[in-house]
């Protein structure tokens, strides 16, 4: 009994994109505030390890996506004391955090390796995943994946619709500006890593908790890198984002499915399309006013801040 | 909008919160301290660990600075940072940010490769001028792409230089598991080794290479290039202030895309060394991150050629000394980064605001 | 921009121990006992990942600590999640000014490095898993799984109601092809339309890309699944959360985190072998040589049945396991074709088994995967 192909990938690409949605959806947030996080890897690391530990220790996954949303935000509050408060060059305070987390999470991590973690349990909506196709497709699996949407339109209202957003896009345009316009940019700032790092450590606790079903010092892989690529990739926007999960997401899924039918392609070619995809659309699009970059973060990438 | 006026009136406010701390400590005296306050601070986690610190970090000594051998193995390591740190440090110098010294890395690791692997009846000294070529221009073209984009105002370096090292990664490994692979390696991901003529002469009867003198040459020319040429003065006027530098009929764009390219070759060299004089052959993990952490090294330093070294021989006595705190201590192997996190963080958060060094 | 001076290096600090209050979570007891007693070796081991990694690392360690047990008065240092690179050599040299006379470098990608620092130490003994290249001082092994992979392949075919069997491999090498061809034999011995589709991650360890490689084999139609990678965990227990039944590889122990799915396992047991090497070390006679455990001379086992297992497919596995034993039943027997329909065993022929765990670079009829 096989599924169709195209189903199977597109279910495919929605449990491996899940991850790298939720920690690009957090960095939007945090790029949208005019900081760019090198560290996000290290905030999935963070939240991977941290919503394994107490998966283990509480014996229930739900409790843990709480600790692991919490483990990422305090991650990212560590690095905004650096590139908040201190200052100090924004990529390389990303890179540090990374090392740091791989260090951290290593050593709390030890005693966790091995075990077994009852992780998100497996969901299916009755009715609605009868229907064919968009029934395996949309309507099963866990906690997260279902939260996929309601997360977006959530950053979406918070960034677009609210006076908060409107605030954290002003800082990200200017922190002088924001200043003179009376806001407190370096408490927005840090309210925007704290929120991106909530999504950073739930896209940790996804691999960990439903994907891998294990920890493993390093286990995230490079993820957080596509994930800083794909928020570019997004241009931004967190609904563009989600849409960049899947196709990076995607790209893994196809990989395998095609596999697992017997046919072939390069996995590594295959692998640098998101990449060239980034390059590609900021290209062609990236002087478009609505794909342009937060004019704070320009200053980042520019070398001037 | 912002007027000039309200704009200067936010620049005071700004500047006078600031001036309510307490004077700077200076330059190596900060170092200094940043470093005790790292090794104090990894130090209570050792000790958290039920581990003393201080047999740690005797450990760490013994095993580095105090025998040749553990000499040796630290300049192993710090010859690729030194190679990445520059290849940062060349670009920033014209207000350029290279992230993408780990695919450079790759890339003349790469084309290297291609040369040892393809040409094996070279005589010694052809076959690493060969190699040494190669890579340099391997790395000049990896660079070569961001540099056009930067210099026609398409797209900043930072973002393509950053996205480029997965492609060039994924770029070698697509040869190691395919067209490279080693048919006497048992269908392991591995090229066949080079040739002995392909093997950079070792500095000592230990793994201490000839990479150590491109690195050193590169700190030497790039410090004698800043201060005493006409090139210098015009990379400082355009480091300063690009806009006056372009009126004053300096050719910046010229300068913006040969400085990435330098850049670039210097973090291909270190993709040769590691190839030729380390691995002897090419396989798909060439460098564990020495582009970002030579990345780092740079920004810390301020991208001063001196600091660089200082600074490069600091992490690799780190990060060498690193394994005894897993075989003696029994601590996980990743807490060497923690080690090397700890310092680097600590000095980010001393150093707080910075900008490039040579304005 | 105005330069900036430090503010108050009390906030530094505060900083600093916030970044160390989630260090606080690491709180891990070390204990570091060496027991007493004079040591009689010292014997260091360089593992690839995590030994506590239900898996291939794990396997490993559990044999150095049969080991230990064995021969009084060892010294074990162990260093995990060495990469292989030029950290390698380096460990190696610690480990010596460490005193160790022996050293296991555990993973293939330490062979270069391992053959380097034996050059330089002819006083020091190695022992490396898989090698190709021996040294007289610097010992390969192995343990030949064929015949086991072939029982396991007939617990599969019995057990798969749709007979598309799955397997999820690091690498395509030929010990690996030889234990896939292996499976599929035996498999189709019992049903003689079984396939077994491959799926090549080129990585030892990616949990994330195992539990969608059997993810992607589950939506293929294959029902049960096996692997060869470093930690088995991630693929067994994505079976079981897609319903599918699995056979473990590496380690007996794996069984621990499997659930009703589970039906049954190769693992390594490397003990014996081990505690030789340590006693070769100890009385001078240690050789470079190579040596492949097996079904009949040990070095690797099945692992205790699931609770499901029929009963049939137990007795079934038993029999052929005694008759393959008493040499009743061959397995690379011709005539054997690959999956292009080329003879690779020739018929009346058998192949030998330094060529097959050497030199395979197919799959036999009826198993498809991308390996070259």
């Amino acid at each position: 009994m096989s599924t169709p192909f195209v189903q199977a990938v597109a279910s495919g690409s929605i449990r491996s994109g899940t991850s790298v949605f939720y920690a690009a959806l957090g960095e939007v947030i945090v790029e949208r505030a005019g900081m760019v996080n090198l560290g996000l890897e290290g905030c999935m690391l963070t939240g991977a390890c941290a919503g394994f530990i107490a998966t283990a220790e509480f014996g229930s996954a739900y409790p843990a996506l709480i600790v692991a949303a919490l483990a990422g935000g305090l991650f990212n509050l560590v690095f905004g004391f650096l590139v908040v408060t201190r200052r100090a060059n924004q990529l390389a305070s990303g890179l540090t955090m990374g090392l740091l987390a791989l260090g951290l999470t290593a050593l709390a991590g030890n005693d966790y390796v091995g075990r077994k973690a009852e992780g998100l349990g497996h969901w299916e909506i009755p009715g609605l995943k009868s229907i064919p196709f968009a029934g395996d497709v949309f309507f099963q699996g866990d906690l997260l994946i279902f939260g996929v949407v309601p997360a977006a339109a959530l950053v979406w209202w918070l960034l677009y619709r609210t006076r908060w957003g409107l605030h954290l896009r002003t800082v990200g345009e200017s922190r002088t500006a924001a200043f003179a316009a009376g806001l407190n940019p370096s408490r927005i700032q840090y309210q925007a890593l704290f929120a991106g790092g909530l999504f950073g450590g739930l896209g940790g606790a996804h691999l960990s908790l439903s994907v891998a079903g294990v920890w493993l010092e390093g286990m995230t892989s490079g993820k957080g890198f596509v994930a800083v690529a794909l928020v570019i990739f997004a241009s931004w926007h967190p609904v563009r984002a989600l849409a960049g999960a899947l196709l990076f997401g995607g790209a893994v899924a196809f990989q395998l499915q095609l596999q697992a039918r017997g046919a072939d392609i390069s996995p590594f070619l295959l692998d640098t399309l998101p990449y060239l995809l980034t390059l590609g659309v900021l290209l062609v699009w990236g002087r478009r006013r609505q794909f342009q970059m937060p004019g704070g973060l320009s200053e980042v990438f520019e070398g001037t801040n | 909008m912002l007027t000039p006026d309200s704009k200067a009136a936010v620049a005071t406010r700004w500047a006078s919160l600031r001036r309510l701390s307490p004077p700077a400590l200076r330059g190596p005296a900060r170092f200094v301290a940043s470093l005790v306050i790292a090794l104090l601070g990894f130090g209570i986690i050792v000790a958290l660990q039920g581990e003393n610190p201080v047999a740690a970090y005797q450990d760490i000594v013994d095993t580095t600075l105090r025998t040749k051998y553990g000499l040796s193995e630290v300049f192993v390591r710090m010859i690729p940072l030194l190679l990445c740190a520059l290849a940062v440090a060349i670009p920033a110098r014209v207000g350029l940010v290279n992230v993408g010294g780990e695919g450079q890395l790759y890339l003349g690791a790469w084309a290297a490769s291609w040369v040892a692997l393809s040409f094996g009846s070279l005589d010694r000294p052809v076959m690493l001028a060969g190699m040494f070529a190669a890579a340099v221009l391997g790395g000049a073209a990896w660079a070569a792409v961001p540099a056009i984009l930067r210099a026609r105002g398409w797209l900043n370096e930072t973002i393509s230089t950053l996205l480029l090292n997965y492609v060039g990664i994924l770029f070698v490994q697509y040869f190691v598991f395919g067209p490279w692979k080693d048919p006497l390696s048992a269908n392991f991901p591995q090229s066949k080794p080079f040739p002995a003529s392909a093997v950079l002469p070792a500095l000592s009867t230990y793994r201490l290479h000839f990479g150590l003198v491109f690195g050193l040459a590169g700190v030497a020319i790039l410090f004698a290039v800043l201060r005493y040429t006409r090139w210098g003065y015009e990379i400082r006027a355009i480091g300063g202030n690009p806009e006056a530098a372009h009126r004053n009929g300096i050719p910046v764009r010229r300068y913006l895309v040969v400085m990435l390219l330098v850049g670039g070759a210097m973090a291909a060299l270190a993709g040769f060394g590691e190839v030729s004089a380390i691995q002897g052959r090419l396989r798909p993990s060439v460098s564990p991150g020495y582009g970002f952490i030579g990345f780092l090294a740079s920004w810390l330093a301020g991208h001063n050629p001196i600091t660089i070294v200082l600074m490069t021989f600091v992490l690799a006595v780190l990060t060498a000394g690193g394994d005894s705190l897993q075989i003696n201590q029994g601590l996980p192997f990743a807490s060497v980064n923690l080690l090397m996190a700890l310092t680097l963080f600590s000095v980010l958060a001393f150093r707080g605001s910075n900008r490039v060094a040579a304005s | 921009m105005p330069v900036q001076s430090p503010r108050n290096p009390l906030l530094i600090l505060l900083a600093l121990v916030a970044a160390m209050s989630l260090a606080l979570v690491a709180v891990a007891c070390g204990d570091d006992d060496s027991g007493g007693g004079a040591t009689t070796l010292v014997v260091g081991a360089l593992h690839v990942g995590s030994v506590k990694d239900n898996g291939y690392n794990q396997a490993m360690h559990e044999g150095l600590v049969d080991m230990q047990k064995n021969v009084k008065g060892i010294k074990l240092i162990e260093a995990e999640n060495v990469p292989e690179s030029a950290d390698a050599e380096r460990v190696m040299e610690n480990m010596i000014q460490q005193g160790a006379k022996l050293i296991f470098p555990l993973s293939f990608g330490y062979l270069d490095p391992a053959l380097n620092v034996a050059k330089k130490h002819p006083d020091v003994k190695f022992a490396h898993p898989a090698g190709f290249k021996n040294a007289d001082n610097l010992a390969t092994f192995w343990s030949d799984t064929t015949s086991m992979a072939y029982l396991t392949g007939i617990a599969a075919g019995k057990e798969s109601k749709s007979g598309k069997l799955g397997w999820v491999i690091g690498f395509p090498i030929p010990n690996i092809l030889t234990s896939i061809n292996a499976f599929a034999l035996g498999a189709q011995s019992v049903n003689p339309n079984a396939t077994v589709q491959v799926i090549v991650d080129n990585a030892w360890v990616d949990p994330a890309k195992e539990a969608e490689a059997v993810n992607a084999l589950v939506d293929s139609g294959v029902d049960v699944v096996t692997m060869i990678v470093d930690s088995p965990a991630t693929v067994v227990q994505t079976a079981e959360k897609r319903g599918i039944k699995s056979i473990g590889f590496h380690c007996l122990c794996v069984k621990s985190v499997a659930g009703k799915g589970w039906i049954t396992g190769i693992g390594f047991t490397w003990g014996p072998l081990f505690t030789k090497y340590a006693q070769d070390v100890i009385n001078g006679t240690f050789k470079g040589e190579n040596t492949i455990g097996s079904l009949e001379k040990g070095y690797a086992a099945l692992a205790d049945w699931g609770p499901n297992t029929n009963a049939d497919t137990k007795k079934l596995v038993e029999q052929v396991k005694a008759d393959l034993i008493a040499k009743k039943v061959v397995i690379f027997k011709g005539p054997i074709l690959d999956n292009e329909g080329k003879v690779r065993v020739k018929e009346g022929e058998v192949a030998d088994l330094g060529d097959l765990l050497g030199k395979t670079d197919y799959l036999v009829k009826g198993a498809s995967g991308k390996i070259k």
